[in-house]
C-alpha cells in the first residue's frame, strides 16, 4: 500500500468496525485505474477472522459525468436483487464526515479483469467470440427485465419520450458545456431532432454505459461476473444501450468487430436472442447517431471540467481532447450525406 | 536556440512511457503515466500544427461564406459573415487565432442550419469543410 493511502485506509476500517460493530483491520487498499465518475479502491480487510474484499467508490471534487450516486446505488441493489451480475452493494454513505465526500462500499468480485485487450489480441476467434456472445446476450437479458418488477420505477422517472427526452438531456450539456463553437455537434442536434423516433413501444432499465471496459469477467472462461458503473442508469429504450455498446470508440480502432470482440452483426443476433425483441432498424440508426451524440457530450463536459475543475485527473484531458478528435470524426462520417463511411457502417 | 515544443513533448512522451512508467508500483500510477505520454504525444502534434489549421480553416470558412453571400445573398447571418470576412485574427498567438476561429465557427453553425433547409448542396460543402476540420485536426496517438 502506497504510505499516502495510510489515512484513507484509517478511515475506511473505522467506518466499517462501525457499521459491523466488529474490530477490522486494514490488509491492502489501492486505487484502482480508470474510475473516471468516482475515484474506485480495492481494499482487503480481516474481520471475524476472514478476509473480506471490497470496493470502495468515492466521489471526486469533480467528475466526469454528473451523476447521482443514490439512484446509481438504488440501481445496484435492483439488478442485484433480480440475479443480475453486478457486485453487491453493500453501504451508501453520504455523511462527509468519514471520508470528507460520499461514498459507496460492494463486494469484490475475485479473479475478474476489465480490460479485453488480452482476449482481442488472441490469434483464435474462440474467446473474443464467448466474450462477445456472453457481452451482448447479457445486454439483452437487461432489456428484457421488467421495469415494475425491477422495482426501479420507484425511484427513476419514466418517460413519455425516452430518444426526446435523451436528446434534450445531452444537447443541453453541450450548450452548458461547450469551451469553443461545436458545428459537428449541433449539426447532429438538428439531424436527431429532425428524425426523432416515435416513442418506445416497450420501455427497459438502460445501463447508459455499457461497453467493453464497464463490465468484470474472468479471464480463463470469457464469463461476465459483473456489470459495473451504473452511474448513467435510467428507464429508456433498450436500442440505447444496444447503440451505446456498438459505437465505432469502443473498439478503436479496430474497425469490423465491436468491442474488438465479434461482429456487429453478431452482436445484435446475440442481443435480439437473449431479449426475445427485433430491432427496429430505422429507431436503431437513431440511437447510433445518438450514441456517438451522447458520448461527445461526455468529452466535451469532461474537458470542461478538466480546464475549470479542481480534479485534474488525466483521463478527463484524455477524454477532452483525443475522445473529442474521435467522435467528431465518427459523427462526420455518419452523417456527411457524401460519407465514404471510413469509421462507420453506412446508415440504411 | 532553435526552439522545437514539438520534439521536447514526443521525447518527454516516450521517456514517460518507456523509463517512468514501468518503474511506478501502482496500476493507477501507471495508467496515469500512460495517459499523461499519450496526452504529450497529443500536444506535441497541435503544438506543431495549431496556428497552420486554424489558419486553414479560417480561410476555407471565408471562401465558404463568400461564395454563400454571391450565391445567397439574403440568407440568414448574412452581415456577422460578411464582418468576419473583412476582418483578421487580432495576432497569431493561438489564443488569438482561437478568438477569431470561434467567431467563424460561430457564423459558420448558422449557415449550416440555413442551408439544409434552403440549400442542400452548400450543406453539403460545409459537410466537407467539417470533415477537412476534423481531419487536419486528427490525433493520431494510441490512447492507452
Amino acid at each position: 500500500m502506497h504510505p499516502s493511502l495510510k489515512p484513507l485506509g484509517d478511515r475506511i476500517i473505522a467506518y466499517l468496525a462501525e457499521r459491523w460493530s466488529l474490530p477490522v483491520a486494514l490488509a491492502t487498499l489501492e486505487q484502482i485505474p480508470g474510475g473516471a465518475s468516482r475515484e474506485t479502491y480495492r481494499v482487503r480487510v480481516s474481520v471475524a477472522g476472514e478476509t473480506r474484499g471490497l470496493i470502495v467508490r468515492r466521489d471526486p471534487k469533480t467528475s466526469l459525468i454528473d451523476t447521482e450516486r443514490a439512484l446509481e446505488y438504488q440501481t445496484y441493489e435492483a439488478v442485484h436483487g433480480a440475479g443480475y451480475p453486478v457486485p453487491e452493494p453493500l453501504f451508501l454513505e453520504e455523511d462527509p464526515r468519514f471520508l470528507e465526500r460520499p461514498f459507496s462500499v460492494m463486494a469484490e468480485i475475485p479473479g475478474c479483469e476489465t480490460q479485453v485487450a488480452g482476449v482481442r489480441a488472441d490469434a483464435t476467434e474462440d474467446r473474443r467470440e464467448r466474450l462477445g456472445a456472453n457481452m451482448w446476450m447479457l445486454l439483452g437479458e437487461l432489456a428484457a427485465l421488467d421495469i415494475d418488477a425491477l422495482g426501479v420505477t420507484r425511484f427513476m422517472p419514466v418517460p413519455q419520450h425516452a430518444a426526446a427526452r435523451e436528446l434534450e438531456y445531452w444537447a443541453r450539456v453541450i450548450e452548458t458545456d461547450a469551451q469553443h463553437p461545436q458545428p459537428v455537434a449541433m449539426a447532429t442536434i438538428r439531424w436527431l431532432r429532425e428524425h426523432l423516433p416515435p416513442p418506445s413501444k416497450r420501455l427497459a432499465l438502460v445501463h447508459g454505459d455499457y461497453r467493453t471496459g464497464n463490465f468484470l469477467f474472468t479471464p480463463d472462461d470469457c464469463v461476465i461476473r459483473g456489470v459495473l458503473d451504473w452511474e448513467m442508469a435510467h428507464i429508456g429504450d433498450p436500442l440505447e444501450d444496444l447503440a451505446w455498446s456498438l459505437d465505432p470508440l469502443w473498439c478503436w480502432p479496430e474497425r469490423e468487430r465491436a468491442g474488438g470482440l465479434v461482429s456487429r452483426k453478431a452482436a445484435i443476433r446475440f442481443w435480439e436472442q437473449a431479449s426475445g425483441f427485433t430491432v427496429d432498424r430505422a429507431a436503431f440508426r437513431w440511437w447510433q447517431v445518438f450514441a456517438s451524440l451522447k458520448a461527445l457530450a461526455i468529452w466535451i463536459s469532461s474537458t470542461e471540467d478538466f480546464l475549470n475543475g479542481e480534479t485534474k485527473e488525466p483521463i478527463l484531458a484524455m477524454a477532452g481532447w483525443i475522445m473529442t478528435d474521435r467522435q467528431n470524426r465518427i459523427l462526420v462520417d455518419r452523417l456527411h450525406p457524401a460519407s465514404a463511411h471510413v469509421y462507420t457502417e453506412p446508415l440504411a | 536556440m532553435i526552439p522545437k515544443p514539438a520534439q521536447a513533448l514526443a521525447d518527454l512522451a516516450l521517456k514517460l512511457a518507456t523509463g517512468i512508467a514501468p518503474e511506478t508500483a501502482s496500476a493507477y500510477a501507471q495508467a496515469n503515466t500512460g495517459m499523461i505520454s499519450a496526452l504529450l504525444l497529443a500536444l506535441a502534434q497541435d503544438s506543431e500544427r495549431a496556428a497552420a489549421n486554424r489558419l486553414d480553416d479560417i480561410a476555407d470558412m471565408k471562401h465558404l461564406f463568400s461564395d454563400a453571400a454571391r450565391l445567397f445573398p439574403s440568407a440568414a447571418g448574412a452581415d456577422a459573415r460578411a464582418a468576419f470576412c473583412a476582418d483578421a485574427p487580432a495576432g497569431y498567438r493561438i489564443s488569438e487565432l482561437d478568438a477569431f476561429h470561434a467567431r467563424g465557427m460561430v457564423a459558420l453553425i448558422d449557415l449550416h442550419a440555413w442551408s439544409e433547409r434552403h440549400a442542400p448542396p452548400l450543406a453539403q460543402r460545409i459537410w466537407d469543410f467539417l470533415r477537412a476540420h476534423t481531419e487536419r485536426n486528427r490525433f493520431d496517438v494510441a490512447a492507452p
